[in-house]
């Protein structure tokens, strides 16, 4: 009976221990079994803690030993125990099979957790190897370790218990956190890359296959094409949960990520269909061109059906959280559970959970962030990047523990030919449709790029799942054991060997000597022009479909989503509030000196002072590195460049996230000095000189005024569009914090997207 | 047609931009004010972006049309290889490597003395790095800057100097933009 439960569990290991050690009575056998399971399942853990601890991750087995000792003495103690229970109570009883499951969940996750801590603790690991190849190996690890006591294989991964339970909090988290801005900017792309690219990968490796099998050396006749058109269909799969664990490491830019990223959790339609087609086919006595036909209409259905359930669960979850004002404990609840109920839903309907769930997140975001309190917010945020990153971290074990074990068969030549392949494919695959991308498409991908999403397209454990869904024919293990090995390749090699790569190929185009002071500023300057003006000419943006959807929505969607119009104490109105508040402190204290240091003698004199050591400066290679640090540390990051998604820190929690907010508060302050200033000379070098340098600064304002009554409609329409939490603009307060309140609500909406 | 022979863009690009003009201008009167172009958010956090606004508008005057607005973008073509070996006897196209200089130094010197002096560095310096440093440091970088640059010992970075300093620099690539065709 405890046979038919998930495989999940140490099952193998307590078995092994009780014919490891049996003392022989049958009746204590089963209690003392539990205590050993128990007690071995502590010692692994121990062990394996101590090892990451030590840093080298080794399996110790000095310290099973140690524990069998105990193991006798508790194992003796149970026994009286037992022995005693018919004279008088038992003080001490242990009944395990009672909290099994739950315990043996409870002991892997922390396991999981603990390598987690480990692997931190030591800071310059995770640079080098990254994180998914380490947690593999302690699957390994462990794998080894329960294979090599109990001579069988262990526990292999489920994959119910993948599919159902750890995959979906992995593309809740990368839907919800997806910056959609870049996002939509690249559909087109990630499309072309998702579905064209991966059919052509599928199609490319499984004819390929297919041709190595028909070699007569290689004794693979009995592997026909319709068998290796099916492996191709899931070996082919970028994997999302690989894709984001490696890209993690080397902040790539924001738009190389999204691609890679976008294509990788988007493709899952095409392999969901192209799988369940081939295996549909393998069972078919003969296939008529219809059937292929109804595959590629099945594609559509998929792919489209999926988004469609996707969105009327995300809309729900609007929906309701739209009347939750009085039970906030719980608002977080209804983000996840309509995200689970979307991707069981889509399962159920043989749609694609993954985009289900992805247009769900996405859909609902906006209105949900808007409806629930900013504690819920935080909440979600919170338990969203728990769950992806537990489930991240036991998926990359299991994958560890199941490849140890007697499930493979080897077959040198084949393992070796889909290795090449998958390489091959993918790289002609990127190049192909880059070239078709780049024609039409501004923003050009460089060839650098390219290689990086040829390089980076990391098979993981979604593949390693459905090989084990295959129907049992006589090749199965065969498959197995290529999955195995492609995965552990790309993972390993290429997960270890990008980043490198990544270095190598940036520090081409770099010069030999560091650029002076004065370059670097300029060169930073010229990149804030370059971005200002790219803005301008609407470089970026697709805005006609943009402007659609925003009036789409404005019209009605929020109205119906949204739950009021007004809901103060949010964010930006607290800043809003502070900042008045610090402005009204600082006109009581010091007439008009706001951001300018307290004591101007000093500053003069430091002036002097180094005016007159000037020269000796130039000289003092500490200065100058002093500069140089200041300036690689300070200067505003363009907003190109910064990695807009980042799985291990919350967003608007790292620096970048500040300097925005900063840039609009000198600016308010230069506005506010201004408009209450007036004629009052000011010799702040903060103040923005763009205003003095007309000459009469007073029309400025009163063109923003004109500007904020005139179209108040329209500015509050804007503003609501796109505002996470749309506060009240208090009319009498002057028209440039009006402005700069709207700025800064969308910007703040654009950057936490 | 004089647009286009004047900004050197191609007829669809000056199409596609002449759209993006016409929805930056809400008020449809065919040209732009300053508020319009600080409708666009990106700009907003852009710390240069006054003054990238700025430079679109011509001496003391708040509306550009699209003429002008072209005008500046044009100082962003990328510069292709069968106009660098054009005829030396017409006037420099807007987007030669020293007219795209010649904007950047316009956005440092505001007062048009064309010198940057160690106050209009400053300035922008201040806002293009965060609140933590403070003015004497920034006033350090501002004068090595300076000291680099200066040949003619004047304290003040004038616009040859400007061009030295970034002779190592590709400002052909860094200064355009590829507008679709």
């Amino acid at each position: 009976m405890q046979q038919e439960r998930a495989e999940l569990r140490c099952r193998s290991s307590s078995s092994g221990a009780a014919s490891g050690q049996t003392p022989g009575a049958d009746g204590g056998a089963e209690t003392r079994v539990q205590s050993c399971s128990c007690i071995l399942a502590w010692s692994l853990l121990s062990s394996v803690v101590q090892a990451s601890r030590a840093r080298v991750p080794q399996g110790s087995p000095a310290m099973p030993l140690l524990e069998d000792v105990v193991l006798e003495n508790i194992s003796w103690v149970g026994e009286e125990a037992q022995g005693n229970e018919s004279s008088e109570h038992a003080f001490f009883s242990l009944d395990y099979q009672h909290v099994q499951v739950p315990f043996e969940i409870t002991l892997w996750i922390m396991l999981a957790s603990l390598a987690k801590i480990g692997f931190h603790l030591y800071n310059k690991l995770p640079s080098v190897v990254p994180e998914s190849c380490l947690l593999i190996f302690v699957g390994l690890i462990m794998g080894g370790i329960i294979y090599g006591l109990n001579d069988k294989s262990p526990p292999v991964m489920d994959s119910d218990i993948f599919f159902l339970y750890l995959l979906p909090p992995i593309v809740l988290d990368a839907g919800y956190f997806m910056p959609s801005r870049p996002f939509f900017e690249n559909i087109g792309t990630i499309l072309l890359y998702a579905v064209v690219g991966t059919i052509w990968n599928v199609f490319g490796i499984g004819f390929s296959l297919y041709g190595i099998c028909q070699v007569k050396a290689f004794h693979l006749q009995d592997v026909s094409l319709l068998h290796n058109l099916l492996f191709g269909s899931l070996i082919a799969a970028v994997d999302p949960v690989a894709v984001l664990a490696v890209f993690e490491e080397i902040h790539v830019n924001e738009k190389l990520h999204i691609l890679v990223f976008g294509e990788s959790l988007l493709n899952d339609a095409v392999t969901v269909v192209l799988y369940k087609l081939f295996r549909s086919f393998c069972e078919m006595p003969a296939i008529k061109s219809v059937d292929v036909f109804a595959g590629v209409g099945q594609f559509f259905v998929v792919g489209l059906g999926g988004v469609l359930v996707g969105l009327i669960f995300g809309m729900t979850a609007a929906f309701t959280t739209r009347f939750t004002k009085d039970i906030r404990v719980i608002e977080p609840l209804f983000v996840f559970l309509y995200s689970y109920l979307s991707y069981l839903t889509a399962e159920m309907f043989h749609l694609s959970g993954i985009v289900a769930i992805i247009a769900c997140s996405m859909g609902m975001k906006r209105y949900v962030e808007a409806n629930i309190s900013l504690k819920s917010h935080t909440t979600v945020k919170y338990f969203m990047k728990m769950w992806s990153s537990v489930s991240d971290t036991l998926i990359f074990i299991f994958l560890g523990v199941s490849t140890i074990g007697e499930n493979h068969e080897w077959n040198w030549p084949y393992i070796c030919f889909t290795v090449i392949f998958c390489l091959v494919w993918r790289a002609l695959g990127v190049l192909v449709l880059t070239f078709f991308v780049n024609r039409f498409h501004v923003n050009t991908i460089t060839s650098k790029d390219q290689f990086i999403i040829a390089y980076g397209g990391l098979r993981g454990a979604i593949c390693f799942s459905l090989v084990f869904l295959l129907p049992d024919f006589r090749r199965k293990k065969l498959f197995i054991a290529a999955t195995t090995v492609v995965i552990l390749f790309t993972v390993f090699i290429q997960g270890m060997t990008i980043r490198p790569l990544v270095d190598l190929l940036a520090v081409k185009r770099k010069r030999e000597s560091a650029p002076t002071v004065g370059e670097q500023i300029h060169i930073r300057f010229l990149d804030h022009l370059l971005a200002g003006i790219e803005d301008i000419s609407g470089h970026w943006g697709q805005y006609y479909w943009k402007d659609k959807l925003e009036y789409f929505n404005s019209k009605y969607l929020q109205k119906i989503l949204l739950r009021e119009y007004d809901q103060p104490k949010s964010s930006i109105v607290l800043l809003y509030e502070k900042l008045e508040r610090k402005h009204a402190i600082e006109l009581a204290e010091a007439g008009q000196l706001g951001h300018a240091p307290s004591h101007p003698s000093l500053l003069n004199n430091d002036r002097t002072v180094i005016t007159d050591k000037k020269l000796e400066d130039a000289v003092n290679p500490d200065v100058l590195e002093n500069i140089q640090e200041i300036l690689a540390r300070n200067l505003y990051r363009i907003r190109r460049t910064g990695p807009a998604y980042s799985r291990h820190t919350l967003p608007g929690d790292t620096e970048p996230g500040e300097h925005p907010k900063e840039i609009l508060i000198l600016r308010h302050k230069s506005l506010r000095v201004e408009v209450s200033g007036g004629d009052m000379t000011i010799s702040r070098t903060e103040k923005d000189d763009s205003y003095s340098a007309q000459g009469d600064s007073s029309p400025q304002p009163k063109l923003c005024r004109s500007f904020t009554v005139g179209n108040a409609e329209k500015v509050r329409e804007v503003e609501r569009a796109r505002s996470k939490s749309v506060c009240v603009i208090p009319p009498p307060q002057p028209r440039d914090m009006a402005r700069g309140e709207k700025k800064e609500t969308e910007k703040e909406l654009t950057l936490e997207m | 047609g004089e647009i286009k022979k004047e900004t050197g863009f191609s007829h669809s690009q000056i199409t596609r931009l002449y759209s993006r003009f016409t929805s930056l201008d809400k008020g449809e009167n065919g040209t732009l004010s300053r508020e319009d172009f600080q409708r666009i958010p990106e700009l907003a956090i852009n710390p240069l972006g006054d003054r990238i606004i700025n430079a679109f508008f011509p001496e003391g005057e708040d509306q550009v049309n699209f003429r002008g607005f072209m005008r500046t973008l044009a100082h962003f073509r990328p510069i292709e290889d069968n106009e660098k070996s054009k005829d030396q006897n017409g006037p420099e196209p807007l987007n030669s490597r020293s007219n795209k200089l010649h904007f950047a130094f316009r956005l440092y010197d505001l007062d048009k003395d064309d010198k940057i002096s160690r106050d209009e560095l400053l300035q922008v310096l201040r806002m293009m790095v965060g609140v933590n440093i403070s003015d004497e440091q920034l006033g350090s970088i501002a004068d090595r800057t300076i000291q680099e640059a200066d040949q003619d010992g004047d304290s003040a970075i004038s616009f040859a100097e400007f061009v030295k300093v970034l002779e190592k620099v590709d400002v052909e690539q860094k200064m355009s933009i590829r507008f679709l065709h």
